[in-house]
């Protein structure tokens, strides 16, 4: 019965965790705060090398969920978004200091792959009625996190600049 | 009508003639331009010739994209641990059933993943399709398909010519329809 212990308080952690849905005419972003055992269960389950794990489940992970719900092409730029904690900024590690760091440490090509897929990219156009996600790794930090993101929208970019903003995000503990 | 003069009835007439030729704009952009109407999800992605490169299927047969000259393909990057991949993988296999007799080649590159997983899914969900192993990543870098699952789809000279981010159901007609009118675009051949 102790084992299932931890593994009960894992679950009633995650039931408590909460989306963060803010949506706009055009578009509706999906923020969902995940533990570090959450991620650290999916890297190990994939044959991540243990250095990798214990380096991911510092960070301060959240599923990111974009739908494009306009009649025009949609543009995500991750250069775009900043991310703010006790009126701090909070630097959003970019895709290549990870890949980086990885081969820094002389992790395996194939997990540093794997990573990377699991990234928010960093650029990205949503057609009309498009879903794509992904996640960001932020600093942790156990104070509420604030963001403001633009999009780009237009062709070419050149229609109307869409601005989203939320002081609701957070980081996602496990139980202790 | 029988009083307009006989100029306008004439162009009247003209307008009617071209109405009936034409009744469907996608046909009429494509005879007009080239062009064929895109269906949901799918992208112009015209960035020239397909980079070449080499890899095992899960047979351990070498296979290299540019044996694939001649005829369309569609070059699908997944993972067995993305869930639109999971989903769409089925869609995939029926496309390749209904286009099995076409100019029409499916690859199937699976994205940093053992052979025993890959081996182990493609049998739960009943795929028969060729599937290369990308075992450290690196094709599936140097094509940075932005996403999983993307896919590809190079004609017959060897250039990407469209590509679709995110799970499709590929065997739904605007699929199917799409590719047969790509097939049958004598311009590639």
């Amino acid at each position: 019965m102790l084992n299932f212990i931890p593994v009960l308080l894992v679950i009633a952690n995650m039931q408590a965790l909460q989306p963060v849905i803010i949506k706009t005419p055009e578009l509706e972003i999906r923020f969902m705060p995940r533990t570090p055992n959450q991620m650290a269960s999916f890297y190990e389950a994939r044959g991540f090398p243990k250095d990798m794990v214990d380096v991911i489940k510092r960070q301060c992970y959240i599923t990111v969920g974009i739908t494009n719900n306009s009649e025009q092409r949609i543009w995500l730029d991750l250069s775009k978004w900043e991310f703010s904690a006790a009126g701090k900024p909070l630097e959003r590690e970019h895709r290549d200091s990870w890949k980086q760091r990885w081969a820094t440490m002389g992790m395996p090509l194939s997990k540093q792959s794997t990573f990377r897929w699991t990234l928010l990219p960093e650029a990205l156009d949503y057609l009309p009625g498009e879903h794509e996600g992904g996640n960001i790794l932020l600093p942790f930090t156990r104070e509420p996190v604030s963001l403001t993101a633009s999009f780009a929208s237009g062709e070419n970019k050149q229609g109307k600049q869409i601005i989203i903003t939320t002081d609701k995000l957070y980081c996602a503990e496990d139980a202790q | 009508m029988t009083n307009l003069p006989a100029r306008m009835r004439r162009f009247f007439f003209i307008l009617t003639i071209c109405l009936f030729i034409f009744p469907d704009d996608s046909i009429y952009a494509s005879e007009k331009t080239g062009d064929i109407k895109l269906p949901f999800g799918i992208r112009d992605y015209d960035i020239g010739a397909a980079a070449n490169f080499s890899l095992k299927d899960i047979d351990g047969d070498s296979f290299e994209l540019k044996s694939t000259k001649g005829h369309w393909v569609f070059l699908h990057f997944w993972a067995s641990w993305c869930g639109p991949c999971r989903k769409e993988m089925p869609a995939i296999q029926l496309l390749a059933d209904i286009l099995q007799d076409e100019s029409f080649e499916i690859i199937m590159i699976n994205t940093a993943e053992d052979e025993n997983t890959v081996f182990t899914f493609l049998a739960e969900t009943n795929v028969e399709l060729k599937c290369l192993m990308d075992a450290d990543g690196q094709v599936t870098e140097a094509w940075k398909p932005r996403g999983l699952p993307t896919t590809f789809i190079i004609n017959p000279q060897g250039e990407v010519k469209y590509q679709a981010i995110g799970g499709r159901e590929w065997n739904r007609p605007e699929y199917v329809n799409f590719l047969r009118q790509l097939i049958a675009d004598k311009r590639y051949y």
